[in-house]
């Protein structure tokens, strides 16, 4: 009946598709940062209210800014990435490596986090796998913490002194970048490097370095310039937040309006990063609208008195000199519309397959949920004697298929009797662990799982939901109670 | 959960030949979507061929599947439902069958765990062995997600 030379010789191929790896990046991307919108926008309603050149400045509240924006979201993407890789252990040790790179560094880390956070959980994944059913018992508990505690310290340290040369560095690409760039007189290219400099915090360096001083010089001489508009410009993320409020899915898609507020009216044009984080595509949106803004401003040869600061719709009016109205105002329309059709373009590409996706992640985490509970129940129950049943495991051939629908149904079963403390979980005929107490295998399987597993108990059944034998084992467990 | 994965993958007829031919058939959805591949189908078919029909999780309802060695490509489910039951090995009548292609050992959990809360549940059951329509099974599985 088995043919056993056949299984034993099968070997575990996978190859899922480009299209399916690219697709499962960009749904990670979303779900680290879209949990966490909230807080961006309470930081832009923060932020456009009470900083000095706010709506209502107050210099109490304003103090809260700087240190949410440094250390407030990029600790929850951090912990939000960990979480997705390896469960609550995985958020830890993501939001330790996290503090080293905020720390380290003199601008906000919203990517690095997005990177240390699920590298941080997939380190811890990968040493508690190595160390799975190594652990001797009773030490479970000591492993644990300091198993991140160490861990984590290193990655700690390790971001620490990484980042600081990687900014640099990347401040220095930039710079030049756009040094050369300004000398080819071809100044909507700007947009190429603006747009991405932004998102990464990158453009102090730009701002400060390059593009004041110019507009100041420009000033002197032609009483404005058009270097103040070139990364400023309030609409490529107007048009960018409009797309995501009209294709946007679900949680993007209800809180961009407010986001909207915020930015344009508001001048804080961090809040759109958040959603380009999350849709990376969407930076050709924003590099689009940025360009076309800049041209028209070239063509109407429309500059802004000075910098304007916050970046909102208000600032730009006030600062356009007589006579340039209609260059700067055009110049934002049109922005906002490239920026808007680009975006809505590569995000009803998205859509389609977004459901899947996010299907796929939420199905992901509840299972990672799951075991995590499963391991709870084990950590908890004290008593290790030989008596005791505290591990169950169904097995099939897959591991994947009957087994888990019995494990699953069985685990219902306990529950509804409330019987605790006892692990019921699945696996392939081979890998079942070597701790658990009974293996249940459908009554076909038997001759393989007695080959692998000799002295263990085997439950046999015929019936992955209702089979006598589960009842029987059910109602000694009640017992046992 | 499930009822989502399930849209669409909703099949019925009266009767097929072998329960080869009826895997063929129920796969089909998946096939068209891309989550498996021919490979797959031919897995999943030899796996009842090794291992017996052990498949069959309750009486006349069956769940063919089989490791994923590069047939997968992204999970997925589909459902058959036959008038005529078609007999699988061991003279094992079967008249639903549901394709669970997962792509590995966990992803799909909550769909399993959906699939079981129906199992589990007389009522539905029997509701779920006499409907012949998408719209009620997608219903009933959603009674109970």
């Amino acid at each position: 009946m088995a043919n056993l030379a056949n299984i034993e010789n099968a070997t575990n191929v996978k190859r899922p598709s480009t299209r399916a790896r690219i697709q499962a990046i960009g749904g990670f991307l979303t779900n680290m940062v879209l949990p966490n919108i909230g807080a961006f926008i309470a930081w832009g309603i923060l932020t456009a209210l009470f900083i000095p050149t706010g709506w209502f400045p107050n210099e109490q509240l304003a103090s809260i800014v700087s240190p949410a924006i440094t250390y407030l979201l990029p600790l929850l993407l951090a912990s939000t990435g960990g979480r997705m890789v390896a469960g609550q252990r995985g958020a830890v040790m993501g939001t330790i490596g996290a503090i080293g790179l905020i720390v380290g560094s003199e601008i906000p880390m919203f990517l690095g986090a997005m990177i240390i956070g699920p590298l941080g959980g997939w380190v811890i994944k990968k040493f508690d796998k190595s160390i799975e059913n190594k652990v001797p018992a009773g030490f479970e508990m000591i492993v644990n913490n300091f198993s991140i505690g160490i861990l984590g310290f290193i990655l700690m340290v390790l971001s620490f002194y990484f980042i600081g040369p990687v900014i640099e560095s990347a401040n220095n690409f930039v710079t030049s970048a756009i040094k050369a760039l300004v000398s080819t007189g071809f100044l909507p290219l700007l947009s190429l490097i603006n747009e991405p400099a932004k998102v990464l915090f990158l453009n102090n360096v730009i701002d400060q370095g390059i593009y004041y001083p110019l507009g100041m010089q420009e000033t002197v001489n032609a009483g404005k310039s058009i270097f103040f508009t070139v990364a400023s410009n309030p609409g490529p993320g107007l048009g960018l937040l409009l797309a995501f409020s009209i294709f946007g899915k679900k949680a993007a898609k209800r809180t961009a309006p407010g986001a909207i507020v915020i930015h344009f009216f508001g001048g804080i044009h961090e809040l759109y990063f958040p959603y380009v984080l999350m849709k990376p595509f969407t930076i050709l949106g924003m590099i689009a609208g940025g360009m076309s803004g800049i041209t028209v401003f070239k063509i109407f040869d429309a500059g802004l008195v000075a910098g304007p600061s916050p970046g909102s719709i208000f600032a730009y009016l006030a600062l356009t000199p007589k006579g340039n109205f209609l260059g700067i105002i055009l110049g934002v329309i049109v922005a906002t519309i490239v920026s808007f059709i680009v975006t809505s373009i590569i995000l009803k590409i998205d859509k389609r397959k977004e459901v899947d996706e996010e299907d796929f992640e939420v199905s992901v985490e509840k299972s990672k949920s799951m075991k995590s509970e499963g391991k709870q129940i084990l950590n908890n129950s004290m008593d290790i004697s030989q008596n005791n049943i505290q591990k169950i495991s169904f097995a099939c051939d897959a591991g994947a298929g009957s087994s888990a629908l019995g494990a699953t149904t069985f685990r219902k079963r306990l529950q509804k009797k409330n019987i605790t403390g006892i692990e019921v979980k699945h696996f392939r005929i081979e890998d079942v662990p070597g701790d658990s107490d009974i293996i249940v295998v459908h009554k076909d399987l038997l001759e393989r799982a007695r080959l692998s597993h000799k002295n263990k108990r085997i439950i046999t059944i015929g019936n992955y939901i209702d089979d006598p034998n589960l009842a029987q084992l059910i109602e000694e467990l009640d017992k046992k109670k | 959960m499930l009822s989502e994965y399930l849209k669409g993958n909703i099949q019925f007829l009266e009767k097929v030949e072998t329960w080869e031919k009826a895997i063929k058939i129920a796969s089909e959805p998946l096939l068209n979507n891309e989550n498996i591949n021919q490979k797959y189908i031919q897995d999943m078919i030899d796996n009842i061929n090794i291992n017996g029909p052990y498949i069959v999780i309750v009486p006349g309802i069956a769940m063919p599947h089989a490791k994923n060695e590069g047939g997968v490509i992204k999970t997925g489910i589909s459902f058959l439902k036959l008038r005529e039951p078609v007999l699988f090995p061991e003279n094992k009548e079967v008249n639903i069958l549901i394709i669970l292609a997962a792509e590995d050992s966990d992803g799909h959990l909550d769909l399993i765990s959906d699939l079981s809360s129906i199992l589990i549940d007389e009522d539905v059951m029997i509701a779920f062995r006499n409907s012949f329509e998408e719209e009620e099974i997608i219903d009933l599985i959603k009674s109970v997600e």
